[in-house]
Formats: structure tokens, sequence, C-alpha cells
């Protein structure tokens, strides 16, 4: 009986603290829901009158060969069959390399630029003129100038991905206060300590601006570059070779993976950004 | 040579966008010794900032140099450490990190016990034991501005460079922390420099004050020294006897400083008008009984009469603000003390002579000295019973005030004290406090008595304060009080504007002499834009003919005279007189060719075209031999024999006193 009574509240307890929280994020969790289930409704409505050849979101549970696709991602047949899980393996292991290329040579970049000003005027030309230029753009000239496909598809996110991390370090380095600028100098410290003690700590928020921009800009970049360089495992030449295929609801299913996985890494990066910036300096 | 760090010859030019260029310092002279504590103070925009940075090396002097123990500065380093007004603490490190980046840099020498031992000695000596693991983002401003002091003291520099160190504190926290600081330097002989704009924390905390002056091209305007003892205590700093006046000093240089820019803004250059030279004039006047002439020239129309219509009085809170104002040329004229115009001459400022003209003396009388009323109490009645106290009583510092060197209250009360054979300067102090003032200062106890005109002295007296131990009336009767005195380049400049100037307020003295007007003009002078008194402190002639009703012997009140046979005309005599006395308390020399500085001065013929133009028949009155209260008669053909003869006098010095030509400095 004790036993029971226990329970009891303890079950209580657990309802009612789940009312609390029922009641606090109501509107949080309502709310995104019915905007979502509008938005498929509506889809839905005007694929079924006819009006565009879309097929409406519910045939990726009607297509025989999009449900086996959705039901088991982590399928192999070999070759580029595979399923939608090693597709978009392959593109982050590309995106992983690419970027971590891009974050290394624009840090350090963005530091020489931003302490050398001699140099931030001859290189600050090519700079604004080489970011102007879409990924898509490069995939032509890298094509062209590198010798496989793999290496290419990487170099098209690397020069994607480094402008905004180049350009945010500048800032900040530009942007450190003249007052510890001042400290250092009364101080007479050594470079070395100078760098790590003030530079880096100082223009670090700048940097994590730059990596979160960065992130969305080399993601967007793999499925362009992957549209365009056939035969390679990837979600972005899994989307082209479904459309070329007519796989209508192929495409849109990829397409959900493509946006959760974006919104994954940008999570990641502010996740990270929250590890090593304390709370007031974001 | 004992020159610590030594400012030689500094200026520091800023270039503009266009090619032009700002001139922040100009010719920064300053020296200083170790252990002292100097305070920078100024306006915003002064160019103290600018001057620390260039002690510090963070910027370089356009020319000129910066000694430090010998050597000139050219680059920061740590032997001048600097306190940032906000701080300057790096947020990612903790206060000890903080603390040891500075230590570990600078003292790389030691090992790293002491290093640690540095650290923690330090977070200790200002309190910060329990915050040493903070960040500073958790730290209130005050905490912060220890943990930069902390850091600053621990490297141990050879000077101490402080900028604004407390601007961003609330009143308490900088309050503990000034005492604190001051602890520390003291502790440690420090050697600092601090640029604030807080009068009182400059007061507080140094050894010398250097006030700088409105940019562009800011200069050292003056340097005061801070006598008062260490070590101090902020709440007893305050109580110190000379505390008040520095800090009305100050005030008084931080104030004259606004205005000279206000002046500068509003100045419009020379209307001519009626056929005279300049009709918009600056008039200075200290609000006193003696300003009458001025203010009923200007509210009865004397001015707009004879074609001065554009007249400004401006109203000054001390004498000191007329001679700054008459110096820098932004009065044209002023009411004056009667000693003024031969003190400037003779460069009695302490610049350069600066040749003052005066043609018409505008009151006489109504002066007289107050003492405190615990005095009274014990039977001080007398110039002889006050000898007596003082000579009873030589442990004791007693103090006198006067409102400025070259007044005739300050000649009169060192007469009247020299007389009965009390030296001033020795058995009494005597000091400069604005006339305003006097009272405030013999009820907190600053001063034992006073000799200023009315209605300060009847006023005293009516609040029961003080008492009137004597008026002029018994020291030197008709003695002249003030004066009108323009500078000689103006006069020059302006011959007939002078003329009308001095016709209008000869016709404003004889309308302040008939006693019809007397209620009309107590009226006026109690009115906001002049002395903004109550009405009953301002007399002019009788109801109560008594100046002080509990005295034994009752004082007659000392009236102003504003008018009246020989009142108006300046007098070479009484020129000479006071020149004598001013040499006598070693305040100016004594000039050898006094007899042309006297021709320069005192301007008869322009009071004399001025009284002829209007009428009057005093042009070939003659006043006399002076024979003062002692009975000893001055003799105007051998000045010098009459110093000789006075027994009690400083040390008197003889001078060749050189005058510019008038005309050279034409404003």
């Amino acid at each position: 009986m004790v036993t029971n009574a226990r329970m009891q509240t303890n079950g209580t307890n657990l309802g009612s603290s789940f009312q609390t929280f029922w009641k606090k994020n109501k509107d949080n969790i309502l709310l995104p829901a019915i905007g979502v289930i509008s938005f498929l409704a509506v889809w839905q409505f005007v694929s079924m009158t006819g009006i565009t050849r879309l097929p409406p979101p519910s045939s990726i549970f009607t297509d025989k060969q999009t449900r086996i696709l959705l039901l088991y991602p982590f399928m192999d047949r070999g070759g580029l069959d595979k399923g939608l899980f090693w597709q978009t393996l392959a593109s982050l292991q590309r995106v992983a390399l690419g970027y971590s290329l891009a974050a290394i040579v624009g840090i350090a970049a963005g530091i020489l630029v931003g302490t050398k000003p001699m140099l931030n005027k001859a290189l600050d030309p090519i700079f604004q003129f080489l970011r102007m230029i879409a990924p898509l753009a490069w995939v032509p000239i890298v094509l062209i100038a590198l010798p496989n496909v793999q290496i290419a598809a990487i170099f098209v996110i690397f020069i994607t991905s480094i402008w905004p991390i180049l350009i945010n370090t500048k800032v900040g380095v530009d942007q450190i206060p003249q007052d510890y600028k001042n400290v250092a100098r009364v101080l007479k410290i050594s470079p070395r300590k100078y760098f790590f003690k003030i530079l880096i700590p100082s223009a670090l928020p700048y940097i994590f601006t730059g990596l979160r921009i960065a992130i969305g800009l080399a993601w967007l970049a793999i499925i362009a570059a992957e549209i365009v360089m056939s035969g390679v495992v990837g979600i972005g030449f899994f989307i082209w070779d479904a459309y070329q295929q007519n796989y209508v609801s192929e495409v849109i299913l990829a397409v959900f993976y493509i946006g959760a996985v974006g919104l994954l890494l940008d999570r990641l990066v502010a996740y990270i950004q929250t590890l090593i910036l304390p709370e007031e300096r974001r | 040579m004992n020159a610590f760090l030594s400012v030689d010859q500094i200026d520091k030019v800023f270039p503009l966008g266009g090619g032009n260029e700002y001139i922040a310092l100009k010719g920064i002279d300053l020296e200083i010794k170790q252990g002292e504590f100097v305070s920078l103070i100024g306006h915003s925009g002064c160019g103290k900032s600018t001057l620390l940075n260039m002690i510090a090396g963070l910027d370089l002097p356009t020319n000129g140099y910066v000694l430090l123990d010998g050597e000139t500065i050219q680059s920061p380093g740590p032997d001048r450490m600097v306190v940032f007004q906000n701080y300057s603490l790096l947020p990612w490190l903790t206060v000890r990190e903080n603390i040891a980046l500075a230590v570990d840099e600078v003292l790389a020498h030691l090992s790293p016990e002491e290093r640690l031992a540095m650290i923690e000695h330090h977070i200790d000596l200002v309190g910060l034991r329990h915050a040493a693991d903070k960040p500073p983002a958790q730290l209130s401003g005050g905490m912060k501005q220890r943990v930069a002091i902390a850091r600053a003291l621990a490297i141990r520099p050879k000077l101490l460079l402080l900028d604004e160190p407390f601007g961003a504190l609330d009143a308490l926290t900088r309050g503990n922390l000034q005492e604190q600081l001051m602890q520390i330097c003291e502790e440690n002989n420090v050697t600092a420099v601090m640029v604030t704009h807080d009068v009182d924390e400059a007061l507080l905390l140094s050894d010398r004050i250097v006030m700088l002056t409105n940019g562009p091209g800011s200069k050292i305007g003056q340097i005061m020294e801070v006598d008062i003892p260490r070590p101090r205590k902020r709440l007893e700093v305050i109580n110190h006897p000379s505390y008040y006046s520095m800090r009305s000093e100050l005030i008084y240089f931080l104030n004259q400083q606004k205005r000279v820019k206000q002046l500068q803004a509003r100045k419009k250059g020379v209307i001519a008008r009626h056929g005279l030279e300049k009709v918009n004039l600056e008039i200075g006047f200290v609000p006193l009984t003696a300003c009458a002439p001025l203010a009923i020239a200007k509210e009865k129309g004397f001015f707009a009469h004879h074609g001065l219509d554009e007249v400004n009085l401006v109203r000054e809170s001390s004498w000191r603000g007329i001679q700054d104002g008459i110096n820098m040329g932004y009065l044209d004229a002023a009411q004056m003390p009667a000693g003024m115009p031969v003190w400037l001459s003779l460069g009695g400022h302490g610049g350069d002579p600066l040749p003052v003209v005066s043609a018409l003396t505008m009151t006489r009388n109504g002066n007289a000295i107050t003492m405190d009323k615990r005095f009274y109490d014990q039977g001080i009645h007398t110039l002889n019973d006050l000898k007596r106290m003082l000579l009873e009583t030589p442990d004791k510092q007693h103090t006198f005030g006067m409102v400025h060197p070259a007044s005739m209250h300050n000649l009169l009360l060192l007469y009247w004290l020299a007389a009965a054979g009390i030296e001033p300067g020795k058995d009494a102090k005597v000091t400069t406090i604005p006339p305003a003032q006097m009272i405030s200062n013999l009820q907190a106890g600053n001063i034992d008595g006073f000799c200023v005109g009315e209605p300060w002295n009847i006023r005293a007296a009516v609040e029961g304060i003080g008492y009137t131990i004597a008026t002029d009336l018994e020291i030197f009767p008709g003695h002249p009080g003030k004066v009108l005195g323009v500078r000689e380049d103006w006069a020059t400049a302006y011959p007939n504007t002078h003329i009308a100037l001095v016709k209008a307020l000869l016709e404003a003295c004889q309308y302040c002499m008939e006693p019809a007007n007397h209620e009309e003009i107590r009226e006026i002078l109690a009115r906001h834009d002049y002395l903004s008194t109550d009405i009953d402190f301002i007399h002019l002639g009788d109801p109560n003919p008594m100046v002080c009703g509990l005295h034994p012997s009752p004082k007659e009140y000392a009236h102003h005279i504003f008018s009246g046979k020989g009142v108006n005309r300046p007098s070479r005599t009484e020129h000479l007189w006071m020149m004598t006395q001013m040499a006598r308390w070693g305040d100016t020399p004594f000039p050898r060719n006094w007899v042309e500085i006297l021709e320069r001065v005192c301007r008869v013929s322009v009071f004399s075209t001025a009284a002829r133009e209007l009428g009057l028949t005093d042009i070939t009155y003659s006043r006399g031999a002076i024979e003062l209260f002692d009975g000893i008669r001055f003799n105007a053909d051998d000045p010098i024999a009459y110093l000789n003869d006075l027994a009690v006098k400083h040390d008197i010095y003889m001078a060749d006193v050189a005058l510019d030509s008038g005309l050279s400095r034409v404003a």
C-alpha cells in the first residue's frame, strides 16, 4: 500500500509537471505544427487539382521506390545505388574536408591581413572580387583546372566558404579595442603572447560568426557541386540523377534531407561556439 | 638636477583633413620630483589626456621632449604604467590572470615563486582576495579599477599614470578608492601623474595641481601647490584652513576658462558710432555697494546719453576675475580696487607689467574691518586689545581675509595692523577671499576677521557673526575705494570713448550722491543682476548711522562717497601712497622710475576734459598731503625716505619697471 501510494504521488507529480510544461510551451509547439501541416495541406491540395506536375507530399509514401528509400536509408546495393544515409554521409565528408581547409586558411589569412594594413590594401579588391562568384560558376573552372572530380568538389566548398571566415576574422582583428593594444604596448608584451592572450581571444567572437555563416554556404555549395559533377555518391548527385529519371518524389525526399542536415550543421557550430566562448561575449 | 620627470617645451599638433591642423598643446613645461603626486586638471578637450599619453609614450610630441630619469621617452614601457579610464582589463582572463599577464611579462627576471608572491600580494593590497578567480565581467566598476591599480602597481613602475581613474565610479566607491590609492602611493613612494576633472579629487590626492587652459593651443595656466600635510583623510582635508581658498581658486580657474570661451564666441568686433571709436563695451564689476555708479549709469541711461549705447556690465565674483578680464583683454574697462592700476602696471599679477590707466575715482570710504564675534566676547574692542591677544597666543595662527592684494582693504588692514606693531605674515596671516565668501568663511572659522567693503560688514553685524572693530573713517578717512581702470593701449586706441565713459560715470556718481535717489538706487542694487541680496543690507545714507550696535563705542557707518569736492579726481599722491604700501609688503617692487609710472597710470587730463565738458568746476582741486590715523605724514616728494622710515615692513626691493609702448599692444 505504501509503495502504491508513493507511486501514485510520483505519477501525479509527473503528470502535473507535464501539464506545466505543456502550458508554458503550448504556443511554441502547437503554432509551428499548425504552420507545417497547413503548408503540406495546401501543397497536397494544389498538386491534386493538377495545376502543377509537382507530386503531392503524400507521394513519399504512395510511390513505391521512394517508400523504400524512406524506410531503408542504410541499404547499399553497390555503385551509386545506396541509401540516403550513405549519400548524405558522403556529401558531409566532402563538406568536412573543404570546410576545415577553409577554416584553417581563412583564419590564418584573416589574421595576417588584419594585422598588416598594407597587405589588406593590396589584397582586399581580390577578395571582394572572388567572394562574389557563385559556387556554380566555380564548377567549370575547377573541372578544367583540377585532375579529378573529388578534389574539384572539395575545392568548390573551400572557395565558397572561405570568404566569410576570412573577412570576419580580419574585422575581428581590426576591432581589437585600442585599450587592449595600449595595455600590450605599455607592458611590452611579446608577439607570441600578444597573439594568444589578446589577439585570438579578442577576435574569437568574430571568427565564430564567420564560421557559422560559412557552414551554411559550404552545405549549399556541395549540393551545387555534386549536381554538376556526375558519377559520385552524394545527396546532390542523387537529386540530379532522380530528376533525370523523373523520380520527382525522390527529389522531394532528398530535399527534406538537405534541409534537415543544414539545420543540424548550423546548430552544431552554434553549440561549439557556446562551449568555447563565455556567455557574455557571444 | 632633482627633476625626475621633465616635460620640456612640448607642442602637439594633430593633422586634420584638408591640410589643416589642430594645435592641441603648446609650450608645455613641467618638472616633477620623485615621489610627487601631480594632477592635471582642465576642461574636456584641453589636451590633458594627450599630455598624459605623451608621458606614457603612447603618443609622441610634435616638438619638445619628455625626459624620465634623464632619458628621452620614445615608446611606451612598463616603467610608466598607465591606469586607463575604462580599466582595460582583458575580459577573458580572471583577476589573477590579468595581473599575472603583466607581472610575468615585466618581471620575467624573477623566479616563478617570487612572481606568484608578487601577484598574490597585490591582490591582497587592493582587497580582492575573494574575487581573484572571477573574470572582470562579474566585478563592479570599483573592483575593476582596483584590479587595474593592482596590475599597475605590481610591476613596480617608476611612474604611475592615471587617466581619470575614478571618473566612472559612484561617489562612495570613489572616495574609498582615493584613500586606498593615496595610502599605497605614500607607502611605496610612488611618483604619479593623474588626469582628472574633479576639483576635490585633485586637492585630496595631489602635491601639485597643474591647470591647463582651453584648447586649441592649451598651455599651463597655473600650478597650485597643495600644502595640506600628509597623511590626508578625505573627511579631514576639507577642514584645513587653506582647503576652501584652494578649491575656489581651482573652480575660479575652470569657470574662467569656460567664460573666456563664451566671451570670445560673443565678441563682435568694434562698433564705432556717434563720433566715438567704440560704443560696445564690456565693463566688469564685482557685486558690492560700491558698484552703484556703474549700475546707475546703465539703468538710468547715462551711458546711452553719452553715446555708449551698447554697454554690457559683466559681473565677476572676485577681483581676480577683473584682473584676468583686463589682462586677457575681454573686458574693455572695469571697476577696480584703487591699487589695481598701479599693481598691474608694476607686474604685481606675476606676468609682464601691464600698463593700466585710471582717469576716475568712483568711490571713497565704505570699508571696515570685521572680527569674529567670539573676540568681542573676549573683550577685544580696539586695535591694542587685538595686539595684546595676538602676542599672548603666539602658538595660534590668526588669519584675516581681504579681497585682493591690490585692494585698499588689504593696504588699510596691513597698515592698521602694522601701526600697532603687528607684523603681517608673522603675527597674523592675511589671505585672499572673494567679498561674497567672506561671511561664510568667517562663520566656518577659516578666518578670524576680514577687511571688506559694504554690505558685508553690516551683514556680519546684523547676523551676529562678527562685529566691526574699525571703519576706514578711523584709519584713512576719504581714502579712494574703487576706480575706473582701462588698459593703456585701450585708452590710446579709443580716446573719445574713454572720455565719454568718464563723463557717463561722473554723472552717475553725482546721481548716487543725491539722497533723494537713494531708495531707487538701493532697489536697483538689490536686483538679481547686481548684488542679488536683501535690500536691508544696502545702505547709502542713514537711517541708522551706526554700523555695529553692540560695540561699546558704536562705529559710525563708513558710507560710500560717490561724489563731492575732489572725490572723483584721480590723485597722483594717492596712487603713489598705494605704490609705497604695496612695495612695503614686498608685493611689487618700488619702481625707480616712479614718476614715469605715476604719469602713465594717473590720467588727470582725461578726467579734466570730461569734467570740463560737463561743466564741473573742481578741475584744479588739490588734495594735499595724506595723513593716517597714526599721525605719520606721507611726503609725496620723497616716497623712498617715507618707506625707509616705516618701522614694520617686509623686504623692499627697488627696480626699473619698463613699460611697453602703449601702442604696441592694441587689441
